[in-house]
């Protein structure tokens, strides 16, 4: 019967081990603890035989048998049902030869053999249900960890998902300000399209006036000349004059010449007011509210080619080219429009990058771009080239070039003014400007400035 | 001592035959006139070698231009002498008619008071 007693001892023990102290009844934490002082007692008293063992046997049983009781009728404690089950069959056993051998001991004496067996046999039952408890907590314990991963896994994800939220809506605000800086650089590129298209005409609005102006000139110069050549004659004529004798009919020929005279003297003021519009709608249309300066050339072309490099760097699709400046350090300053000329620096060495860029892109790196820009004092005037070894311009576009609005850049990329623009500066410099280039080879902006004008 | 004026504009042709007048007048030299690139070659080919010592001419005409007229005279008259007369002053003109061997480029309008020292410094020196 102390077996029975150690089982309680222990099922106790176990119950309060394994249900824990959270969010579970004080009162059978009670119990638990008051059944285990109370099987510690009954063992105490079976080992020192105080009490008649019929009433320490009979004790033992109830204990037991309401620990079990409480086990299967308890709902906070329904997983734990099987290791109610486990001893069942030892203390059934125990209980039958308890009862029978206080009540029949001469039965008792021969049947105490199957009871023995009877025992052994609740013995393994008991220990194959505990091992199959065992391995059931152990499942148990196992789904549990497995929910609660899950659970913190939804956790993470709900908390993931939150701030996902934040950082949508943070690029939302961010695209949303970019759109609207966009739609404002367009905006700005619009009205510069406008006034590049504005400025355009006005430029060959500024040819025609040129053209117009000289051909007035001539005729003008006619007039001016003539006028004053018949000036001369009445002035001749005023001269013989005195050798005719006077007549009334002399007197009213001088005052008609007097007319005249005066009358040529208006043609040729006039003439000449005509000719001062001319000259200054012809010194307009040449452009330059500039000043020409003696300028260093070379330096400008350091600085401006420097200027063109860094900015082809900064901007998106850089490549990788090698700027060789070859300048004659001779070179006398040159009587420049410097703020103009600069542009004809970038224009030329930005499109040489912006070939060389198709290049790398259709023969990838085995290809060194390469830019080269030369000065050299030729006498009396001063040659400038600018190379690449991009892809060359084929024959057919090679007039093409310097058209307005001619570009050969995809989409939006080229306004097709660049050359164009940099054509007129350097007429504007009366200077020239000359292609040659080789298909997959170079391309080759050959300036000749003259030297007269500095 | 003949000297052959070359424009387009027949008018000219009045206009420097009164501004040179008096010179005409005095047998200083004769002036004639083409107004043409072909022409002029025409008239400086009419006796060999030319009378002509002195071309002025026009660059932008129809047909022949001023440049290569002087280009044609220089090849075959090498001694006559060219001046070009232009309304274009620009350094382009300028530099291929001096590069092709011209004396002198005058700019319309006409400063006929530098015109007249030309020619008298050209008489002085047939002289």
């Amino acid at each position: 019967m102390i077996l029975i007693n150690l089982i309680s001892l222990f099922l106790l023990y176990y119950l309060k081990k394994s249900v824990g102290s959270e969010g579970f009844p004080a009162h059978l934490h009670r119990y638990f603890t008051y059944g285990m002082i109370a099987a510690a007692a009954l063992m105490i008293a079976g080992v020192a035989r105080v009490p008649p063992a019929f009433l320490f046997q009979l004790f033992s049983l109830v204990l037991i048998g309401a620990i079990i009781y409480l086990i299967l009728n308890t709902p906070e404690l329904k997983h734990l049902r099987t290791i109610a089950i486990t001893p069942l069959p030892i203390v059934g056993v125990q209980a039958l030869e308890y009862l029978v051998s206080t009540f029949s001991p001469g039965i008792f004496d021969i049947i105490d053999n199957y009871f023995d067996a009877a025992g052994f046999f609740a013995l393994i039952w008991a220990v194959t249900m505990g091992l199959n408890h065992r391995k059931q907590i152990k499942e148990v314990e196992i789904e549990r960890m497995i929910s609660k991963e899950q659970e913190r896994q939804l956790r993470n994800t709900a908390e993931q998902k939150s701030q996902l939220e934040m950082l949508v809506a943070e690029r939302t605000s961010e695209i949303l300000s970019q759109k609207e800086e966009l739609q404002e650089t367009l905006d700005h590129l619009r009205s510069t399209q406008e006034q590049l298209i504005q400025q355009e005409k006005l430029a060959s609005l500024g040819q025609l006036t040129a053209g117009i102006a000289h051909e007035i000139k001539n005729p003008l110069n006619f007039v001016n000349n003539f006028s004053e050549l018949s000036a001369d004659f009445l002035q001749e004529i005023s001269e013989e004059m005195p050798k005719i004798p006077d007549s009334p009919e002399k007197e009213t020929i001088l005052g008609l010449l007097e007319n005249i005279k005066s009358n040529l003297g208006k043609i040729r003021h006039h003439g000449s007011r005509a000719d001062g519009i001319v000259r200054s709608m012809l010194m307009h249309s040449r452009g330059g509210t500039g000043t020409m300066e003696p300028t260093d050339l070379n330096a400008l072309i350091r600085e401006y080619a420097n200027l063109a490099f860094h900015g082809m760097r900064a901007n998106p699709n850089p490549i990788n080219v090698d700027v060789q400046l070859d300048l004659d350090e001779k070179l006398p300053l040159i009587k420049l429009n410097a703020e103009d000329f600069s542009r004809v620096i970038l224009n030329l060495v930005k499109n040489a990058f912006d070939a060389m860029r198709d290049k790398i892109l259709v023969q990838g790196s085995e290809y060194k771009a390469k830019v080269t820009i030369r000065t050299k004092d030729l006498g009396n005037q001063v040659q400038i080239q600018v190379e690449d070894n991009g892809p060359g311009v084929p024959e057919q576009i090679r007039d093409k070039l310097l058209m307005p609005f001619f570009t050969t850049k995809k989409g939006t990329e080229g306004t097709g003014l660049g050359l164009s623009i940099t054509h007129d500066i350097i007429n504007a410099h009366e200077g020239s400007l000359e292609i040659k280039s080789e298909e997959g080879k170079y391309t080759l902006f050959n300036i000749l400035l003259p030297k007269a004008n500095s | 001592m003949k000297i052959l004026f070359v424009d387009d504009e027949p008018d000219v042709e009045a206009l420097f035959r009164q501004k040179f007048r008096k010179e005409i007048k005095n047998g200083l030299f004769e002036l004639a006139f083409a107004f043409s690139g072909k022409e002029a070659l025409e008239a400086l080919e009419e006796e060999n070698p030319p009378k002509f010592v002195y071309v002025f001419s026009d660059i932008n005409m129809p047909g022949m231009s001023g440049l290569e007229l002087l280009n044609q005279i220089k090849a075959r008259f090498p001694h006559i002498q060219v001046s070009m007369i232009s309304a274009y002053g620009d350094h382009e003109n300028y530099d291929k008619a001096m590069s092709s061997g011209a004396k002198g480029f005058f700019t319309k309008p006409v400063d006929f008071e530098k015109l007249k020292s030309e020619i008298s410094s050209l008489i002085t020196a047939n002289e």
